[in-house]
């Protein structure tokens, strides 16, 4: 039997990126908030290391155990059985993967929102991705842009507008959609190497510009700037200068005294009453079993575990699983075309670029000319483009064991001969293309893979996508293009071939008005459970050309003040 | 951290972190040896093995000298020790086939004759090999992480893997200057964990 645990008015699954910032707003409102994490709280002066073995061999930061224990399986097609396709390199920790992120910190575009409409009007219907499940979001930019601005300040985003109120700036980026102020901080700090690159883009007729990012490029809020150390990626800072959920909103949640954090508590099931409401959450901690009954419950614990915990949590009113009455639980998904699926460039370089130090992504230049809708697509026979950034940090066991660009050998004498003289000329560029829901790709539960406590774990079924492999091979192009204009003497591109498991997966409980598309409305809550708020990228409908955290974070913020301000109707 | 930082709230992965990280070694002038896999012919074949992939010439030290077998033994005996007896199987297999294409165990040869063995283990051609291509992939892996890696976890001696590549060393916080292209800085050699390791 479960013990039965004190009423809150909220809990929230999950304390990472999405539920460590839906806590602030709540807790701010005075409504009494339990935070339940499978993980608990890393020390920065323990925990986090400029070790590339630790960080980025071994995981330490980046993959935590609840999520190893239940690595969802993965199969290109519906013949297939599924493989367990690895761990996904997602933290259980407060903070979760905001601790490690690269925390590049993106508005998505317009068109993101509205990409079949923009399609439909700019070219025809017919340019629509072949099986494509897409729709356009049920809300625009405009409405979602006062909680960018929220959290972009609560967080603390540097970087340089490009479109304060139309007006445009093309020191940031030209091709954002309108902002009512500056960000809070400039961008982190230039080099010789992005001021190459930048130059290199200008000679081609393009407009780069620096990296938003959730990293301090100044003193801020009591915590000190980035100190550029070159273990930003897979690892924690240690001087709390990216803006982990762990550094910047759940603190200030807990200052409030209205957030209890349940720490190492792994959620198994979302209970609901017999009227179809939601009535708490049920937990393992330590082999204990506890209930925690709540007015609403907001599920953030990424794109796989709220699609299982809503699949597993089948009851009288919802026998297929909560909120799952119109079967679209676990649909729509789909993963980033980016590097990790392939799409990423690499460079040789005739001189010695230094790009040791840094801060992985924040610390970049992007291009934006050849994402999202930025230029005319008619006779290329794809939508959707993607983003380009040549980015700073590099690690030594990483540089030693990149590709010699078919000049050397991959061991003995001549390959020490190259590597002393070319390890650090190599630089790498990050390609995130539009990706869009398919009919043929989507999540279920595994019939056979099990997790320890004898659950099915996630079934991902996805395919080769022929516009979003079009789009990243165009995008390379362009990316080849860009080194070269900066002096590479080699170019070599990867082969665009899909997102397996990722960082960056949407969709499974979609966000839309249409109860038969979709499986919560446009504030994030459930078309049946009515106090039931998802949060994550999990009710994305488009993913843009670009990280997705902000957004993500934008929504969090937004689907909890949308509780607070109708608490009355949807809670009580 | 502002707010709360429930720091004794000893999570197992700090438990983890503070167990393998704060070295013993560090603390007490009589160190102890630290834990090692290899009996030692297998540790003689396992250099002779690496030795190739990087040999020492006059760039300087090669995998040897950069400690990359004792990384790979040392973390035999903790971290990878799940890796221990495909490691060491496929050690045994080298030396038998070196046995029977050249006459003597890896160690024993020539130079070149080593080399040859390493191409046909690398290429899947080495006879009685098992799954010869990954076993010559990983070992060469654990060799970049024992050259490159933290002279922490046993390998990078005297930080002569850094030195080969021209890294300039973990440093905590980063200068402008630092971050120029025509002036790399200067190299410090330390580890993350402290001046006890890598000399």
């Amino acid at each position: 039997m479960a013990i039965n645990l004190k009423p809150v008015d909220v809990a929230v699954v999950g304390l990472g990126a999405a539920g460590g910032v839906a806590v602030l707003p709540l807790a701010r409102a005075g409504l009494r908030v339990a935070g339940i994490e499978a993980g608990t709280w890393m020390d920065p002066h323990k925990d986090f290391h400029p070790d590339e073995i630790y960080n980025n061999v071994r995981g330490m930061v980046t993959t935590g155990d609840k999520i190893r224990r239940e690595a969802p399986t993965f199969r290109t097609d519906a013949n297939q059985k599924a493989q367990r396709g690895g761990p996904s390199p997602m933290m259980n920790a407060v903070g979760g993967t905001s601790i490690h992120y690269h925390a590049q910190s993106w508005r998505l575009k317009p068109w993101d929102f509205k990409t079949v409409s923009e399609v439909k009007r700019r070219y025809s219907a017919s340019h629509l991705p072949h099986g494509s499940t897409l729709e356009d979001w049920p809300l625009s930019y405009e409405e979602i842009e006062p909680f960018y601005d929220t959290v972009e300040y609560e967080i603390g985003v540097s970087g340089k507008a490009g479109n304060i109120r139309g007006v445009l700036d093309a020191t940031g980026n030209v091709y954002e959609g309108p902002r009512q102020r500056e960000y809070p901080m400039p961008p982190l700090r230039t080099t010789d190497y992005q001021e190459n690159m930048k130059a290199a883009a200008r000679s081609l007729g393009w407009k780069p510009f620096h990296s938003p990012a959730a990293i301090n490029s100044q003193p801020r809020n009591g915590r000190g700037a980035c100190g550029y150390h070159g273990y930003c990626d897979r690892g924690g800072c240690h001087l709390q200068a990216k803006n982990s959920t762990c550094f910047t909103t759940i603190p200030a949640a807990l200052q409030t005294k209205r957030l209890t954090i349940f720490d190492r508590a792994q959620v198994t099931r979302i209970i609901s009453d017999n009227m179809g409401k939601v009535a708490g959450v049920q937990y393992t901690r330590e082999g204990k079993e506890y209930f925690q009954p709540a007015k609403a419950v907001l599920v953030g614990s990424y794109t796989y575990e709220n699609v299982r915990l809503l699949l597993l949590s089948k009851s009288k009113p919802y026998p297929n699983g909560l909120g799952n009455n119109h079967g679209q639980v676990g649909k729509h998904y789909f993963g980033h075309w980016d590097a990790q699926a392939g799409a990423g460039v690499n460079a040789l370089f005739p001189m010695d670029l230094n790009l040791w130090y840094g801060a992985i992504l924040s610390q970049g230049v992007v291009v934006d000319e050849w994402a999202d809708d930025s230029f005319d697509h008619s006779g290329l026979g794809f939508i959707g483009g993607a983003s380009m950034t040549a980015y700073m940090e590099k690690h030594p066991i990483a540089a030693a064991a990149g590709q010699t660009f078919g000049q050397a050998p991959e061991w003995g004498s001549k390959w020490k001969t190259w590597i002393h003289e070319n390890a650090g000329r190599t630089a790498s560029a990050y390609i995130q293309a539009n990706s869009f829901p398919y009919e043929n790709t989507y999540l279920d539960l595994d019939p056979d893979a099990r997790d320890p406590l004898g659950d099915p774990v996630i079934r991902v079924t996805s395919g080769p996508k022929e516009n979003e492999r079009s789009a990243a091979l165009y995008a390379q192009d362009r990316m080849e293009q860009w080194f070269k204009a900066a002096g590479a003497v080699a170019v070599s591109k990867g082969n665009p071939v899909g997102p397996r498991l990722s960082t960056h997966t949407y969709g499974g409980t979609r966000m839309g008005d249409n109860p038969d598309t979709s499986v919560v409305d446009k504030w994030g809550f459930s078309h049946e459970a009515p106090n039931l708020g998802l949060l994550g990228g999990s009710v994305f409908g488009t993913s843009g050309a670009r990280n997705p955290t902000l957004t993500i974070q934008a929504l969090a913020w937004r689907t909890a003040d949308r509780l607070v301000k109708a608490w009355k109707s949807i809670a009580v | 951290m502002p707010g709360k930082k429930p720091s004794f709230d000893l999570t197992r992965r700090s438990v983890i972190a503070s167990a393998t990280l704060i070295p013993v070694t560090a603390l007490t002038a009589t160190a102890q040896a630290p834990a090692t896999a290899l009996a030692p012919a297998q540790k003689k074949t396992l250099e002779a093995f690496v030795d190739r992939l990087a040999p020492k010439d006059e760039l300087g030290p090669g995998a040897v000298e950069c400690g990359a077998a004792n990384y790979i033994d040392r973390q035999l005996a903790g971290y990878l020790a799940a890796e221990k007896e495909t490691l060491t199987a496929g050690l045994a297999a080298v030396d038998s086939y070196a046995r029977t294409a050249h006459g003597a165990p890896l160690a024993e040869l020539s130079g070149e004759q080593r080399d040859a063995v390493l191409t046909a283990v690398e290429n899947g051609s080495a006879a009685d090999v098992p799954n010869a291509r990954a076993f010559f992939n990983r070992v060469r892996r654990l060799t970049l992480e024992g050259m490159f890696g933290d002279p922490y976890y046993g390998g990078n001696t005297n930080f002569a893997g850094w030195d080969l590549i021209r890294y300039p060393g973990p440093r905590l916080a980063v200068a402008a200057e630092d971050q120029k292209m025509d002036k790399p800085p200067k190299p410090y050699r330390n580890s993350a964990y402290g001046s006890n390791h890598g000399h």
